[in-house]
């Protein structure tokens, strides 16, 4: 059985025939060709699939892609500006807060998040909302100080 | 070889330089296997065994073809038979196809729960997972040993009746299961111990666990009319997925390619192909591309290899003064279903850092029905570490000294031999320690909590590998300089590789671009194993950048009207000293000359002198009795890298390398079933650190350079995970007074040793 859906991905209006069963994973991933965002676990234990619904941090893996009629998602692929970086990816690259940069995608959107409402975070606010991504590469010392460094750098 | 400026000359090596490919990174544009998509893509699923321990009496695929929008189904029938010792090529030891074989797809038996059985290519994956509950299995189910005990018990089934034990003496009793026994002697031991004033215990059992990198595998495998196949994979190295598929699936290696994409991590599980073969073999079936991703179920329940479970006793003797007299070690290494982990390495690393004049150590690789152990950074290492670091610590208490002191009395350093019997290349060991010594993690008093709490400090050591690493430097008509390597980039290789070849050609890091290139692009290049690509890649850059350079004087002093030897070259500029002031930049001269043909640097290195990496980790932990629960306050890593290429990629794999370590220490492990089923098979369950989890890692970098390797670089991404659970078991053992000899250390085990114990019930 499949559905249309109507959402707006990115600030772009977007119209997707989806299956009962897709996630709002699959349908980034598989129907809208955003591949940016990541699928580590599909259980919701990695965070690599970290999306904004309406604003809120969730694991795209654990949404269905049916209870995203109408709603406002925000991938990857809608945090910078043209190819002007968003303050949390610039810096996650001058601190050397990527690796194999699997993770990184999902740590940008919980930073980014983060951000969004509390401006001026703790390391300790910010390991909080990292928390439910994980990253196996970098020991998250690299990313906590991008994104306190992007938080210095003004409001995103 | 050439020798290289010296550290104060050099511009771009030792910069803290990002990641040249961070753009693609932070945007989600780099594109990893699972990501790609190819016209008529199909997908491909697995079955896998459910049982640990079976023979495989008849597959029936016939429903499962039968069913609508099924393209292609393979079972071990469709592949050829490779034998046990079918040796490829693989660094400086090779390695045996049939283990990749049997890993890739059972044959007539399965060896653990979870070992592909069967394959389906289907227009979608849901209709592949349905075709896959279509497909009959009949089994004779065999009983089954899930651990290093059960396994080498008398009475224990024999997993590889064909497989003949090495290693060990004429009429030598053998025990069950074991594929190879490893000796390491020299002096005698145990002489030696009886003789020693003071002996340090520790027999440790250490649960398997799992490299745990967040990309799960994946590939895209397409065929074409002519018989050529591509693969594009997420691997460690793309020519060990060629030469393993070509073998797996008796094809000539030049009619594959195989295109390493960006690797989501691998930490040595992305060595041994698991899901290429099969979508090869599917793609050719099928005529169509065919895309296999794992899911993360898979790969933690058997689809790929984890970290070897081992039983590690170990004595260190002494003299009252402190001096080493006698270090006895045995390793039982849980290989997993197949037999052949080397235990040599793993041995040497828990010894070869101190100087002793009796050292017997002996390693066995143990078979059991589990699921074949791969690579884990350091392959071994942290479990050995464990077992030895602990009981040097225990060495400490009863000699009542000092720790740090203790092991500075007895440091391995330049010259002296290692447990293989050769001596020591230059080692900066003894600086380690004595910047231990010096830093405030390790002379500030560790200040009281409301918890007890203690401090630990564990010495790590690993040899690393060399192998084959190669280059091909092209200068491109605008002078810039282009890098094409064999390896892959795991861990920031791209840029490290674009700091050589800078600095070499003395010119701006925007002005390299480095790539990795395919199988049919670039030259053999062994996989990025053995903390050894940092090393011999950046001796094949230089040296394709000094074959280039040499070119392009050639040019530059026809164009100078100048004899060559004449021609000096400075930053990006030719002169002449003969015609004045004449110059040429590699802009002009590329410019003037393009049309001569392409200038091509050829750079290939093999066989560096070993890049030895020795560390010291200092860990301040808080132990709540009550719970058991151990907390990490402060940890500080000093490494000797020869040479930071990049001081902020070399505490990136410091740091990163500590977490896994704190992971495996304290909350990371496979919880079996007595039937082989994996209880854990999720990352809520296999629980890996968190940010909360872990506190900020100080690294502290220490450049003891070794000679005859360009830079003098050492071995870096290893080492750094070697020493962490031992140093957090000294630790816990300093706050509590009870050894922790199981790993991880689990609040549960914490709490049982406690209680265990008099903590808590003199005061």
């Amino acid at each position: 059985m499949k559905t249309v859906m109507t959402l707006d991905v990115n600030g772009e209006p977007r119209e997707v025939l989806a299956e009962g069963r897709d996630t709002l994973l699959e349908l980034l991933r598989d129907r809208l060709g955003l591949t940016g965002t990541k699928e580590g676990c599909s259980n919701g234990n990695c965070g690599s699939c970290t999306v904004l619904l309406d604003g809120e941090p969730v694991c795209a893996c654990l949404v269905l892609a049916a209870e995203v009629n109408g709603a406002r998602v925000t991938t990857i692929e809608g945090i910078a500006t043209g190819n002007d970086l968003h303050p949390v990816q610039a810096e996650l690259i001058r601190h050397g807060g990527t690796q194999c940069g699997f993770c990184t995608p999902g740590i940008v959107l919980s930073a980014v998040a983060l951000l969004a409402r509390n401006p001026r975070p703790t390391d300790g606010d910010i390991r909080h909302a990292i928390a439910g991504n994980l990253c196996r590469c970098t020991g998250y010392d690299k990313i906590v100080e991008a994104v306190a460094a992007a938080a210095q750098g003004g409001a995103p | 070889m050439t020798t290289t400026k010296a550290p104060s000359e050099q511009k771009v090596i030792g910069q803290r330089a990002p990641r040249v490919d961070g753009g693609e990174r932070v945007t989600g544009r780099a594109v990893y296997p699972a990501d790609l998509v190819r016209p008529g893509l199909c997908h491909g699923r697995i079955l896998r065994s459910p049982h640990a321990h079976a023979r495989i009496l008849g597959i029936d695929t016939s429903k499962a073809a039968a069913l609508t929008g099924v393209l292609a189904v393979v079972t071990a029938n469709d592949f050829p038979i490779v034998p046990p010792g079918t040796i490829i090529p693989f660094g400086e030891t090779g390695a045996d196809a049939w283990i990749s074989a049997v890993i890739v797809l059972a044959r007539d038996k399965v060896l653990w729960r979870g070992q592909p059985i069967a394959a389906v290519a289907a227009l979608d994956p849901h209709i592949a997972a349905a075709a896959l509950d279509l497909i009959d299995v009949r089994w004779e189910i065999l009983p089954a040993v899930m651990s290093i005990a059960a396994a080498m018990a008398p009475e224990a089934p024999l997993i590889h009746p064909d497989i003949k034990p090495k290693g060990f003496d004429a009429g030598a009793a053998i025990p069950r299961n074991v594929g190879a026994r490893t000796l390491i002697e020299r002096g005698d031991v145990a002489a030696a111990l009886a003789s020693s004033v003071a002996v340090g215990r520790v027999a440790a059992v250490i649960d398997t666990g799992h490299q745990g990198y967040i990309e799960p595998h994946a590939c895209i495998a397409e065929a074409d009319p002519q018989g050529n196949v591509t693969i594009w994979a997420s691997t460690q190295g793309a020519f060990q997925t060629e030469i393993q598929t070509a073998v797996l699936l008796n094809l000539p290696q030049s009619k594959l390619k195989v295109v390493p994409l960006e690797i989501g991590g691998g930490f040595g599980g992305k060595i041994t192909v698991h899901v290429e073969p099969i979508a090869a073999r599917l793609a050719q079936k099928c005529g169509r591309p065919v895309k296999i991703v794992m899911s993360r179920e898979e790969m933690l329940a058997g689809g790929s290899g984890p970290a070897a479970a081992a039983e590690i006793e170990v004595a260190v003797g002494a003299t009252a003064d402190g001096t080493l007299t006698a270090i006895e070690g045995r390793y039982f290494y849980d290989t997993g279903g197949l037999p052949g982990t080397p235990t040599t390495l793993v041995m040497q690393a828990s010894a070869a850092h101190y100087q002793c004049p009796n050292i017997r150590l002996e390693g066995m690789d143990v078979v059991t029905n589990k699921p074949r152990t791969e690579a884990y950074r350091g392959p071994g290492g942290i479990q050995a570490a464990f077992a030895f670091e602990q009981a040097v610590d225990e060495l400490a208490l009863s000699l009542n000294m000092d720790p740090l002191e203790l092991r500075r009395r007895n440091a391995a350093v330049t010259g002296s031999m290692m447990p293989i019997g050769t001596p020591f290349p230059p080692l900066g060991l003894t600086t380690v320690l004595d910047s231990v010594a010096a830093h405030a993690c390790w002379r500030d008093p560790l200040g009281s909590g409301a918890l007890p709490r203690g401090r630990g400090l564990a010495l790590g050591y690993w040899r690393g590998t060399s192998m084959t690493s190669a280059a091909q430097v092209m200068v491109a008509g605008d002078g810039r300089v282009m890098v094409s390597m064999g390896t892959v980039d795991i861990s920031g290789t791209r840029t490290t590789m674009a700091q050589v070849a800078a600095e070499e050609f003395e010119i701006p890091l925007g002005d390299v671009h480095v790539s990795m290139g395919d199988t049919k692009s670039a030259g053999y290049s062994d996989a990025a194993a053995g903390s050894r690509v940092g090393r011999t890649m950046a001796a094949a850059v230089s040296e394709a950048c000094r074959d280039a350079l040499g070119q392009l004087r050639g040019r530059a002093a026809e164009k100078l009207q100048a004899p060559p030897d004449t021609i000096t070259y400075a930053s990006g500029v030719f002169r002449s000293a003969r015609t004045g002031d004449a110059s040429l930049t590699l802009f002009d001269l590329m410019r003037a000359t393009l049309s001569d043909g392409a200038v091509i640097g050829r750079g290939v290195s093999t066989k560096l002198p070993f890049g030895v990496e020795v560390g010291a980790h200092v860990c301040d932990v808080e132990v709540d009795p009550e719970t058991g629960q151990v907390t990490i306050l402060r940890y500080t890593a000093f490494q000797d890298v020869g040479r930071a290429l990049n001081p902020m990629a070399v505490e990136g794999q410091i740091e990163g390398s500590v977490v896994q370590g704190l992971g495996w220490a304290l909350t990371e492990h496979f919880d079996y079933a007595a039937d082989g089923r994996l209880r854990n098979a999720s990352l809520l369950d296999y629980r890996m650190p968190t940010a909360l989890d872990v506190p900020a890692i100080e690294c502290v970098i220490i450049e003891v350079p070794v000679p005859g390797v360009p830079y003098g670089l050492r071995g870096v991404g290893e080492m750094p995970i070697v020493p962490v659970a031992a140093a957090v078991g000294n630790g816990i053992r300093r706050a509590v007074g009870v050894r922790l000899t199981q790993m991880p250390m689990t609040p549960e085990r914490v709490l049982r040793a406690i209680k265990g114990s008099n903590f808590g019930r003199l005061s």
